[in-house]
């Protein structure tokens, strides 16, 4: 389980950077130390040969790059809304971009994503992964959780 | 020439990168309509014509195949073209929305030449916005 957990972390660490490169303009560098000063989580669930659930903690600031680098936006043009569907994006296209690497020829159902404006708790149990990254822009936290991978 | 496009997905800040990502790739737009799912799409279709539809799948109320399959039992907006635009990229999943009467599929997280290259093949012209059959037009009157 260990190394495919490994296997999975690795491709989530892929998926994380080409989501943040591609979409967001930011370019991530992997953070060793664990940092629980998130503001905000946003998380998916799938569903399909295997379940489980992708969870993402961002920084206030780093949201507010992330919509300023893919909208145009100035700070002050910000909406709730604005952060509340960008923090979503960034999960569903998480999710989804995962799944693709894990198994293309396998259909997953992902959930409609949820978010929270308080990031909920950070422990992980031993089916789930967790990684830090750091940006000129602000902090994000990833947590994989996965069940019935073989 | 310039076309009208019609962004379908229930994401405000989505609709708004798709349609930012359409101008800056160069594809000529005219007009821009959004709807935030497959029923405010058909809402839409009901009072604009469009050239191309960009949707998501994976949206409330109405998602992207029930849409598609809506497009598809309706004899005036079936020639659409619609091109797909998700997170989900199973190949199961890219050839049950082929078999919808999908025309292309766009996978995020795009680049806008991704998205202007799919625009022009689905709606069938080139680089320059002409239909291509119009180029072969020209030349035969080209003396």
């Amino acid at each position: 389980m260990k190394e495919n957990m490994k296997k999975i972390e690795e491709m989530t660490r892929h998926s994380i950077f080409e989501v943040f490169n591609k979409m967001f303009f930011l370019f991530l560098e992997p953070l060793d130390d664990k940092d629980n000063g998130y503001d905000m989580e946003a998380a998916i669930r799938f569903e399909g040969s295997m379940s489980g659930e992708v969870r993402i903690f961002l920084s206030a600031d780093i949201v507010k790059t992330m919509i300023q680098n893919m909208l145009g936006l100035a700070e002050d043009d910000i909406t709730e809304r604005d952060i509340e569907d960008s923090s979503k994006e960034a999960v569903n296209m998480i999710a989804g971009n995962f799944l693709g690497k894990l198994d293309s020829t396998e259909v997953f159902n992902l959930s409609m994503p949820v978010f929270k404006k308080q990031p909920g708790d950070l422990e992980f149990t031993e089916n789930a992964c967790r990684m830090d990254f750091d940006s000129d822009g602000g902090k994000v936290g990833v947590i994989i959780a996965v069940n019935g991978y073989p | 020439m310039s076309f009208n496009v019609l962004i379908v997905d229930d994401s405000n800040s989505m609709r708004a990168v798709i349609k930012k990502v359409i101008s800056i790739s160069g594809f000529k737009m005219d007009q821009c309509i959004e709807a935030g799912n497959g029923k405010e799409a058909l809402e839409a279709l009901a009072e604009n014509w469009v050239d191309v539809i960009i949707s998501d799948i994976n949206m409330p109320e109405m998602n992207g195949f029930e849409l598609l399959e809506r497009l598809k039992g309706d004899d005036f907006l079936r020639d659409i073209p619609v091109i797909v635009i998700t997170t989900e990229s199973s190949e199961r999943r890219m050839q049950d929305a082929f078999n919808l009467g999908a025309k292309g599929f766009i996978k995020k997280p795009f680049s806008p030449e991704e998205v202007k290259k799919i625009l022009y093949e689905v709606i069938g012209v080139n680089d320059e916005g002409e239909y291509e059959e119009d180029r072969g037009d020209d030349k035969a009157f080209d003396f």
